[in-house]
């Protein structure tokens, strides 16, 4: 199933997040890969995670668990996580 | 930002748990509702609207990429100290690899695999010097735990924490050294790299004035450790909870009074006396405790012997000590650190997490220098009681 539009925006906006909390050189939310493993390829540590997960919950206003940091291995998978927490509050 | 504003809601959409600690607020997750799930947390960026608070966040951040390793240098010692961690368990009887060779390699497999900060400890680097040079060549940034008999050498540029356990009266029956104080100024006095830290035992909490005037007098800096008993040592050194509270009472007294010389904040003070040792605090992240390899210190951490070799299944900082009792400052400077979300709650916590954070940084990493401290109480570890109630 294709990805909806509302999930595509949030992938960038996760992408520009990362960027810019991790201070990345050389890389654009366009051209982020979305499937990039942050820890094994991009070498995120847990301080990181845990830096991006609370900017993410400030943006999004939803809980990030920290037993869940481990979860969040790629960008798209942030987005995955990020959606089904605010389609559990619609719920 | 002011203290009095109110906080953020922050909605926890599908979830059962609350927004405090996973493990600190047990009772509070049982009694939750979904119609419940709401939390008076601050949000992250109201946190940091503080200049003094961001500020503070960026400079400890900058150290965020630190990922340690320890490695146990020799099986020998020049002194036989009670209650000493090395000489326990199984560690003790590797085979002592003194190849310089082997930890060249060693070194660059470590930085290979992406640790950037090395603990040498056990049983007494100094007696290896070689083997320090090698490390130091390979692998800037590190801290030596040392007993301060001998000095090592200047161009070693780790940090060197010299452990202190007393007065001299007090080291020359624990330690069965005569006038150990007093050499280990001679070695390391306006050394740079010198952090005197002064364990606190259940016997000595009040020689610390002592101490710290002549460390004071003596232009040295210190920071405290508080004495965990290693597995099965029922001892005179281990703490009970009166000699925690009296230990509390004198760190604020020497950080009150020295200012300058002490390094350490309230929130170090509240960390580590508090009768919950830092496992039943924090959850401790080191791999003896934590199954996780996802992430984290579960990751990547090693605790290697003489040999060269490690064992996940007792890795951690001091190894063989009781996690029960587990007040050791090594540990705190991970397992406190770790728990950035936790901490990030209200202003106060957030502030004594970053002195918190501050401190471990001034006392393990050459040329960081550490702020004042921006939290003056003895705030309360995340869902915990600052002092348990008699």
């Amino acid at each position: 199933m294709p990805e909806s539009k509302e999930i595509q925006e949030m992938v960038l906006r996760i992408a520009e997040i990362i960027i810019e909390e991790l201070k990345l050189e050389d890389i654009t939310p366009e051209k982020f890969d979305p499937d990039m493993d942050l820890v094994d390829e991009l070498g995120v540590d847990s301080m990181d995670l845990a830096t991006v997960a609370l900017v993410l919950q400030d943006e999004y206003g939803v809980f990030i668990d920290e037993d869940d940091y481990p979860k969040l291995k790629s960008i798209r998978l942030i987005a995955g996580y990020l959606q089904s927490r605010l389609d559990g509050a619609k719920g | 930002m002011g203290q009095g504003r109110e906080p953020a809601v922050m909605l926890m959409a599908g979830t059962d748990k609350c927004a405090a600690p996973a493990d600190g607020c047990v009772e509070e997750k049982a009694a939750m509702t979904p119609s419940d799930a709401v939390s008076p947390r601050w949000k992250f960026s109201e946190l940091l609207a503080d200049p003094d608070v961001r500020a503070r966040w960026e400079k400890v951040r900058r150290y965020f990429f630190l990922r340690e390793s320890t490695y146990d240098m020799c099986n020998r010692c020049n002194l036989s100290c009670d209650g000493c961690y090395y000489y326990e368990g199984a560690k003790q009887f590797a085979r002592e690899n003194g190849d310089p060779e082997a930890w060249r390699e060693l070194m660059r497999k470590e930085k290979a695999r992406g640790i950037t900060y090395v603990v040498l400890a056990g049983a007494e680097p100094s007696l290896v010097p070689e083997l320090l040079a090698v490390c130091f060549a390979e692998m800037p940034l590190g801290s030596i735990a040392t007993n301060g008999v001998l000095r090592i050498d200047p161009a070693v540029g780790y940090r060197i924490h010299i452990s202190v356990w007393g007065n001299d009266e007090t080291g020359l029956r624990v330690r069965k050294a005569r006038g150990l104080l007093n050499r280990q100024i001679a070695n390391y006095r306006g050394d740079p790299r010198a952090v005197f830290v002064y364990t606190f035992t259940r016997e000595n909490i009040d020689e610390i004035s002592e101490v710290m005037a002549v460390l004071a007098s003596a232009d040295c800096r210190v920071t405290f450790n508080v004495f965990s008993a290693p597995i099965g040592y029922e001892g005179p050194l281990r703490h009970d909870e009166a000699s925690l509270i009296r230990t509390r009472e004198v760190m604020r007294e020497m950080m009150d009074r020295y200012p300058r010389h002490v390094l350490f904040s309230p929130y170090n003070i509240v960390a580590h006396t508090h009768a919950r040792g830092l496992h039943d605090l924090y959850g401790c992240s080191y791999p003896r405790r934590n199954d996780s390899t996802a992430i984290g210190l579960g990751r990547s951490f090693r605790q290697f012997r003489t040999d060269l070799t490690w064992d996940r299944g007792v890795a951690c900082c001091v190894p063989d000590t009781d996690c029960e009792d587990c007040r050791h400052y090594a540990a705190g400077s991970a397992v406190v650190t770790a728990r950035l979300y936790r901490h990030v709650a209200d202003p106060l916590t957030f502030k004594s997490w970053l002195d918190y954070v501050d401190t471990y940084l001034a006392v393990w990493v050459m040329g960081y220098e550490k702020g004042e401290n921006l939290c003056a109480e003895m705030v309360p570890p995340p869902g915990r009681e600052a002092i348990r109630k008699a």
